[in-house]
């Protein structure tokens, strides 16, 4: 059985947010959503350092749907519009989804958006804090993002180019081309070389090899929600050149 | 001027290009059919000026690009994926709001944004007639035309290059005009710029970053310095300020701003006096053990010296004019001998330190000493690590600790082989950007860390850098352009000062003064030191016409007479050639241009052909038609408009030929590109050049190591003898005999206090007025000012523009996180939200280049800057190459709360 899953090893992340922005663009995102995050942690402005001199520094954390195991957003929802599918994809049904957000609410990781208002109206208010009046596209009907709507095999309308109002949107792991046998494209686009896509359930792949090899944790573990993403710490430097690696960040 | 959207419908939906032309080429590309619901993917290459020439994928859905992603197909996998959050989300500004439709002309004042929208036939008409006013006014050397880096696209920016050559206008170097050109390579290796290919940098062990920012700058090769590192490389990063790249280095290492050199030069004397530096390297490749008079400071000449006059003058007939044959003490002969300039093969054992006496021609006797007994004595008088902790040591750091430290890293950077140093561009955008540059090859040079895998010294800006000769398709039946240095242009009072006259010898300014500005694929009026000077310049009406080309509206279409709508970059073919991988690539069409966007070269050949009409050449008159490189295509469009035929579409098919065959008769004859055809290009994507070296790799000096050939390598377009003349010895030159450098005291690299000769020396009260260095980084958000007006970077910057500083500048100032002040000199000013951050030097204010101005009330950052010109970058011209460039962080500030 196919279970996918994701390594980011922290010390090839360079912060960049092509993640992110990729993310953004393939899946549609209007202004005001986004499905990844990359942040400095610890600090209140990516790319600002934490600590003090000399021991400063910058660690990057990029954070998607962890696609949990044991998923809380789909053991909460009430109408099974959020489900996990055979091969390890937490999903949301835009077609069921009733947006009652208690799936936001369960969610430990703050990976979930909703889509309070038509996606044109974000764009709208985007292109107006950006300064333009209402000429937000050259071409009106322009919007980025692939084009067309996809399903899973039983039906399930996972994604769409233009979400409805109202329902709760998230990573899929880019189900449209992983079922095409594409990596996710925050995968493809990752210029660090930062993340290993592949099927934890094969112990010849990647991903289960680099897992075997190298320590890794997963983000807050403790509450048993048995996420999918996995991450190679940073390593942590000791006074004035001295490396030191240590599991925890 | 908006077109509707049936118009727009109509434009786009003329489909396959194929139609019309027959042509392998179209052929094709004809898969990329607009109307059909399939998905297609076109390969093609992002190039805005970062360098990075990304292999991208656009997926194209009935005739529209949906999305951006790498293509992740180089050869050499390491390279994949390429690219970046910018040129992912480029479809922001092909569509985007400011995307220009229609041919625009001026109807209100100079930078107001009033324009008509009119038709190709009126803007070109319009456009080619104030040209030709001009030239025949003040001749046509008043034009400047500005089209930045032609490494992002060398056939439409040649089709810019090859109109200037017909007329002979003065072209801006963009090189030189960013302040991307590191004065220190021409003065130390004779070459414009080198570099290691970033696959390269996992093979050093050391590799020492001073001043430059790769995590943020060079976002698809940053994960090579992680690399090296996870293979045992040791990084460390010297930067004033911490950034993400010290975050990922293993040691962060402060130090006063501008201080570098003083750094490098402790680090040299630590090697000297213990003995670590690599003998038989530095006796071979540099000019170390050449002998210098202490009389006059000029290097000892061969014909000069009683015993070696016969032997020189019969040398001297077998060198090219541009290499002088130079005098070492050779030691188991005992005697003085002469080094042949044209090979590194060494057939003499050099003494490297004492003092000589010389019998001279005229029978009197000179005091010479080698170069490096001049270094030596430099370095051991002035460059102990306890006076260069004087300099470099921070405020409130401890200077017996930095003493320690310059003396550790020097150790450890002699042993630890192979040694990389990169140099950023920020950190030699200086006023003495050039002696730092100097002192660090001095590391290298010594260490014996040139030519070699993982070793060398390396610089990354600008997409300048031209691969091969290009002249063919450049310049218009070899017909040659005139330049213009654009600090010159903006520093009146230094083109007229005595300095100025005193030393400069051949670089050109047009008689008549710059009269007209052409500018493409740039934003001067934001971007350029100084941005209000260029803007009293259009106000005044000293400046008597403006043209610009651009996809989109900028603040600098803004200030234009005419502004011309040409494409982006997936609306074209181009080639592409850049520097931090040595790849030949293409840029194709995705998509049909926008509106009535038209590939520049389209735009240019016009320009030409309207202006011929009305210029007086006979010559070119009968020549026209070969403005494109196959007169066919451009009678084929001039028959089209004789009988009525003519279409936009049938010109964009036309000039998507024209640029294919510019391609073909770029890429014909030179060895770096045989077997790299335009077949070949289009199906496979990107293809090595070929490199002398094993693997092709780009390792910059290789062929002066392996095979002993003389410095420099060639620097193209110049031809050799224009940059050998920099090196004549043929060898790696530390010491600097030219007048200027004997004036200001620089025959050496030497450190020298930022402001000291440019603010404070302009107004002394600077010194106590603005005593913060004024920094104008990169953002991680834009390349330069692409990607200012992008919907999603802005959104990542939360919408605004900021200022980073030190917490003690904040507390001292009374600012807090997020508080609106203001950056400001004598000059101008600039405004922005307030970050702490315990990074940033004391002595620093951080502003991010890049915003255009309507996003920062109408001002600029390029107020506060100031055009320095110094006086040693007058020694030779060579565009791009040996000229004045702009040192940007040469900027005294202060901030306030506002």
């Amino acid at each position: 059985m196919v279970r996918y899953g994701m390594v980011i090893d922290l010390n090839r992340c360079i912060g960049c947010r092509s993640c992110a922005v990729i993310c953004k663009m393939v899946n549609a995102q209007p202004p005001g959503t986004w499905w990844q995050r990359v942040e400095t942690v610890g600090s209140k402005e990516h790319m600002v350092p934490v600590g003090e001199y000399p021991n400063l520094s910058e660690v990057f954390l990029p954070v998607p749907c962890q696609h949990c195991e044991n998923a809380p957003c789909v053991k909460v929802c009430p109408v099974g519009a959020t489900w996990q599918r055979e091969d390890g994809l937490v999903l949301v049904d835009f077609e069921r989804c009733i947006g009652c957000r208690y799936c936001i609410t369960a969610c430990p990781y703050g990976v979930r958006q909703f889509n309070w208002q038509d996606p044109d109206e974000n764009f709208r208010q985007g292109f107006e804090r950006a300064g333009f009046d209402e000429n937000w596209f050259a071409d009106k009907d322009y919007k980025y993002g692939y084009p067309k709507d996809h399903r899973t095999e039983d039906g399930r309308l996972v994604y769409t180019k233009k979400r409805p109002r109202g329902v709760v949107e998230k990573c899929t792991f880019c189900v449209q081309f992983v079922d095409q046998g594409l990596a996710p494209a925050c995968v493809r686009g990752c210029p660090g070389n930062a993340r290993i896509f592949g099927d934890l359930d094969d112990p010849n792949s990647e991903i289960s090899k680099v897992l075997k090899d190298r320590s890794a944790f997963r983000l807050l573990e403790d509450l048993g929600t048995e996420p999918k993403v996995f991450y190679i710490p940073p390593a942590r430097k000791e006074g004035r050149g001295g490396v030191r690696y240590e599991k925890e960040i | 001027m908006n077109v509707t959207r049936r118009d727009f419908v109509k434009l786009c939906a003329f489909g396959a290009i194929s139609a019309g032309v027959a042509s392998r080429y179209f052929q094709l590309a004809s898969s990329q059919s607009a109307g059909s619901d399939e998905i297609k993917m076109v390969r093609s290459t992002c190039s805005p000026n970062c360098t990075g020439a990304c292999a991208y994928h656009a997926m194209v859905y009935r005739g529209r690009i949906t999305s951006l992603i790498q293509a992740a197909d180089y050869p050499e996998s390491d390279y994949n994926p390429r690219g970046c959050l910018k040129g992912q989300s480029m479809v922001n500004l092909i569509y985007g709001p400011d995307r220009l439709k229609k041919p625009l002309i001026r109807v209100g004042e100079r930078g107001e944004g009033k324009f008509k929208a009119v038709s190709w036939d009126e803007a070109l008409d319009y456009a080619a007639e104030k040209l030709v006013e001009v030239m025949k006014k003040y001749g046509p050397d008043s034009i400047a035309l500005s089209i930045q880096v032609p490494g992002t696209g060398y056939v439409h920016k040649g089709a810019a290059i090859r109109l200037a050559s017909m007329f002979g206008w003065s072209v801006l170097h963009g090189y030189t005009m960013n302040g991307d050109l590191p004065a220190f390579w021409s003065q130390t290796f004779g070459v414009q710029t080198e570099e290691f290919e970033s696959l390269e940098w996992v093979n050093s062990r050391y590799i020492a970053v001073f001043g430059s920012n790769i995590l943020v700058t060079r976002l698809p090769d940053a994960k090579f310095l992680n690399i090296a590192k996870e293979r045992g490389a040791k990084v460390i990063m010297i930067d004033m300020n911490f950034t993400p790249t010290a975050a990922k280095a293993d040691e962060w290492i402060q130090i006063n701003p501008s201080t570098d050199a003083a750094f490098a030069l402790g680090i040299a004397n630590v090697i000297i006096n213990e003995r670590l530096y690599d003998e038989d390297f530095i006796k071979s490749y540099t000019d170390m053990p050449i002998l210098v008079r202490l009389d006059n400071h000029k290097r000892l000449r061969a014909y000069e010296v009683k015993e070696l006059k016969d032997e020189a003058e019969k040398l001297k007939k077998e060198i090219p004019e541009y290499r002088d044959l130079f005098v070492v003490y050779d030691v188991n002969e005992g005697r003085l001998k002469i080094v042949n300039p044209e090979t590194l093969e060494r057939d003499f054992e050099p003494a490297l330190e004492g003092e000589f006496e010389v019998e001279l021609v005229d029978g009197t006797t000179v005091k010479v000493k080698p170069v490096f007994q001049m270094i030596k004595e430099l370095v051991t008088n002035e460059y102990t690590p306890e006076r260069v902790a004087e300099i470099i040591t921070p405020p409130g750091r401890d200077k017996a600790e930095y003493a320690q430290l310059v003396r550790r890293i020097a150790r450890e950077m002699a042993t630890t082989k192979p040694l990389h140093i990169i140099y950023g561009a920020s950190n030699y955008q200086w006023f003495h950007g050039d002696l730092k540059g100097r002192a660090l090859a001095l590391i290298v040079a010594l260490t014996g860390n040139i030519g070699k895998p993982g070793a060398g010294i390396s610089t990354y800006a600008g997409q300048f850098k031209i691969r091969w000769p290009l002249g063919m398709w450049w310049l218009f039946k070899g017909r040659k352009t005139n330049w213009v240095t654009y600090l010159l242009w903006m520093n009146k009072e230094y083109r007229q000062s005595e300095e100025f006259k005193k030393y400069n010898r051949e670089t050109p300014y047009p008689k008549n003064d710059v009269k007209a500005f052409v500018f493409g694929w740039n934003n001067p009026f934001d971007q350029h030191n100084m941005a209000n000077k260029l803007k009293e310049m259009a106000k005044s009406g000293e400046l008597e016409f403006i043209l610009a080309i651009d996809f989109q509206a900028t603040t600098s279409t803004k200030w234009a007479d005419v502004v011309l709508p040409g494409v982006a970059w997936y609306e074209k073919y181009e080639l592409t050639a850049t520097i931090l991988h040595p790849y030949v690539q293409m840029q194709q069409p995705a998509i049909e241009p926008l509106f009535e966007c038209m590939p520049e070269i389209w735009i240019f050949k016009e320009l030409a052909k309207r202006m011929v009409a009305k210029w007086n050449d006979e010559e070119l008159k009968a020549q026209i038609a070969e403005f494109y490189p196959d007169p066919a295509l451009f009678e084929k469009e001039e028959n089209a408009r004789k009988n009525g035929t003519w279409s936009l579409k049938l010109a964009r098919e036309i000039a998507h030929e024209a640029s294919l065959k510019a391609t073909e008769l770029m890429l014909g004859k030179h060895e770096l590109t045989k077997g790299i055809t335009l077949e070949r290009l289009l199906k496979e994507g990107a293809i090595r050049l070929n490199l002398p070296t094993p693997d092709k790799r780009q390792i910059p000096f290789w062929e002066q190591i392996h095979e002993k050939k003389p410095f420099p390598p060639p620097s193209f377009p110049a031809p050799l003898a224009k940059t050998a003349r920099f090196v004549k010895s043929g060898r790696i030159e530390f010491y600097k005999e030219e007048d200027v450098f004997i004036d200001f005291g620089e025959t050496l690299p030497v450190h020298k206090d930022p402001f000291v000769d440019t603010e404070y020396k302009v107004n002394p009260q600077a010194k106590n007025k603005y005593k913060y260095a004024f920094i104008t980084r990169n953002a991680l958000y834009r390349v330069h000012s692409t990607h200012s007006n992008n919907i999603t970077m802005l959104e990542l910057q939360d919408f605004r523009p900021r200022v980073w500083m030190n917490p003690e500048t904040a507390k001292e100032k009374g600012i807090k996180p997020g508080d609106l002040v203001e950056v400001y000199n004598d000059r101008g000013k600039v405004r922005g939200y307030a970050v702490i951050d315990p990074g940033i030097h004391p002595r620093v204010i951080i502003f991010e280049q890049g915003w255009w101005s309507r996003y920062l009330r109408g001002d600029s950052y390029n107020t506060l800057t100031f055009p320095w010109i110094k006086a040693v970058h007058l020694a030779y011209f060579v565009p791009g190459i040996w000229e004045p460039t702009t040192a940007w962080n040469e900027c005294a500030c202060d901030v306030r709360k506002v």
